[in-house]
């Protein structure tokens, strides 16, 4: 009786969790978003935030660019926990990859999996051309980096 | 975060009060553990809003300004931190409050011995903000709230800086968009945001009609500001400097307020179309010496400087140095009784680091101090003096307000 009063109350409080708009990054999963390895076609990890206005720019661009080469993978990770105004904000670029937002980890130990290089300054943008390669670039990106990083065409 | 509004809006609905529920549960689960644990330390919610500042007061006793849900509360300890008040509450009405970042409510005393907090307002549209203010006679009882600047465009007024002057002045300076969105409108470029200003002359009971400092500003970094050696006020920002090198500005203030000029106080050429979410922190010390911290990239390696600013025809950065290692960020520095002191944090590969240095020969030589580490998120630190002794004040999830002297 109790275990199944527990397992609804598990429920009720996990339904909205598993209903969240960004899947929570922890320093784990943030090891492997970044590692070559994990990504088997061209792909671009894209940190962003509520308060970065270039971010905006580089979704913008990233948007039109996958939308014009449907072999490009966007993954999005807004560095900072998930709140209300996070989804608004990020749905009109329509990117259809996976999206991420800090988890309950310490970000600073979040950031440090991400890049332990990284000072916290955005947009960074982590390039991947699916058999290994690996690029880094801070600030607002060019569609001819982004095309010389992951092999593709635009 | 919740805000009613968003409670209702089609599909949202039911995932809201969920999550509502969820954060309620939550809370009354935190409100039972704090009962016995220190103020301060997270509660409920998935963001941490650890954005504090703490002062001492004359009689030595410590006054900490911190979010909790929609208020502004201070927080006062007659035994360095080692106990806590009952806290204040500075805003009656609930209102949102940024203390997350670079942002954080804002403590000081005015000659008159006022307690003053100013914070930021956060509208529903990212990346807006009013600068609040409130006064307090006697510690407890604050004035309602105003927002310093006549300007009430839904728009970037953020990232105050509260200078307390011995003449009863009070200067709040903060980044504002204003010149930015009316270029916008205009179809002309302009690159960054702008300084504003504005000035009490009456310990904060009243505000002069806000002015600009300087064009150009960074975006989102805090801003930092300090008594030169003469009296006048500084205030020190991240820049934007053509094309792209997002160094520092400084400025001295006329006895009007106005900007005498505004000049480039960093040399580091980091140039990046970005936000670096990284403001400076800017002291003068008993000789008139003006040290600064700050944060950049430099030779493609992001570092906290230390450096000392000299005003001759341009500044002059001099003993120019590294603080901490390569993943030193968010320092803050002070100086008293004759000692400069830099904290800042550091994160090792497991844990967040608090760690020092001190200084007591004018920041020409250095040791390094660890204080403190966490697991959790924290805030930033706060270098803070009590007459002749310097504190570091850091607030972390996990363990609340800390308070550690320094040597």
């Amino acid at each position: 009786m109790t275990r199944r009063l527990l397992t609804l109350l598990f429920l009720f409080i996990a339904g909205p969790l598993a209903a969240a708009d960004f899947a929570p990054l922890d320093r784990q999963a943030a090891k492997q978003l970044v590692n070559p390895a994990t990504h088997r076609q061209p792909t671009i990890v894209a940190l962003w935030s509520s308060d970065c206005n270039y971010c905006k720019k580089n979704l913008k661009l990233l948007s039109s660019l996958a939308k014009s080469n449907k072999n490009l993978r966007v993954i999005t990770v807004a560095a900072e926990p998930e709140s209300d105004p996070l989804w608004p904000m990020l749905k009109p670029y329509a990117l259809g990859g996976p999206r991420y937002a800090y988890g309950t980890d310490n970000p600073e130990a979040i950031a440090y999996a991400i890049d332990p290089k990284w000072g916290g300054e955005l947009p960074r943008t982590f390039l991947f051309d699916g058999r290994g390669g690996k690029a880094v670039v801070a600030g607002v990106i060019s569609t001819e980096t982004i095309a010389k990083a992951t092999g593709l065409r635009f | 975060m919740k805000r009613i509004g968003s409670i209702g809006k089609g599909g949202n609905a039911i995932r809201s009060a969920m999550r509502g529920l969820a954060l309620g549960l939550g809370l009354l689960a935190s409100c039972a553990f704090a009962a016995d644990g220190m103020p301060g330390m997270a509660k409920g919610g998935s963001r941490p809003e650890l954005g504090s500042s703490a002062v001492f007061a004359a009689d030595g006793s410590l006054f900490v300004a911190a979010k909790q849900g929609d208020h502004v509360m201070v927080y006062r300890s007659t035994d360095e931190g080692r106990s806590w008040s009952a806290p204040t509450a500075v805003n009656a009405q609930p209102e949102p409050i940024s203390a997350d970042g670079e942002n954080r409510p804002k403590i000081a005393f005015a000659a008159d011995g006022g307690l003053l907090v100013s914070w930021v307002h956060p509208f529903p549209k990212p990346n807006t903000g009013s600068v609040r203010f409130a006064r307090s006679d006697d510690g407890l009882r604050f004035s309602p709230p105003v927002t310093v600047h006549q300007d009430a465009a839904i728009i970037t007024h953020r990232f105050e800086s509260m200078l307390t002057l011995p003449d009863n002045r009070v200067i709040l300076a903060w980044i504002d968009k204003r010149d930015l969105e009316s270029a916008k409108a205009a179809k002309k470029p302009y690159t960054g945001a702008a300084i504003y200003a504005a000035i009490s002359n009456d310990g904060g009971r009243s505000f002069q009609p806000e002015y600009k400092l300087a064009d150009q500003s960074c975006e989102c970094c805090r801003v930092t500001s300090a008594i030169d050696r003469d009296g006048a006020p500084l205030f020190m920002w991240r820049h934007v400097y053509a094309p792209n090198e997002r160094d520092h500005a400084i400025t001295r203030l006329k006895p009007d307020g106005s900007a005498e000029r505004v000049m480039r106080a960093t040399f580091d050429r980091w140039k990046v179309d970005g936000c670096p979410h990284h403001g400076p922190s800017l002291v003068v010390d008993e000789k008139g010496i003006r040290h600064a911290v700050w944060f950049n990239q430099k030779d493609g390696e992001g570092r906290v400087f230390y450096g000392r600013l000299e005003f001759l025809a341009d500044v002059k950065v001099d003993g120019q140095r590294t603080v901490g290692g390569p993943s030193a960020s968010h320092a803050d520095i002070a100086a008293a009784g004759g000692k400069l002191a830099i904290a800042w944090k550091e994160f090792d590969g497991e844990r967040t680091q608090l760690r020092a240095m001190v200084s007591a020969d004018g920041g020409h030589s250095f040791t390094d101090i660890a204080l403190a580490a966490t697991d959790g998120a924290s805030d930033q630190p706060r270098v803070i003096r009590r007459k002749d002794q310097l504190f570091t004040f850091w607030r972390t999830e996990k363990e609340g307000f800390r308070v550690f002297p320094m040597p």
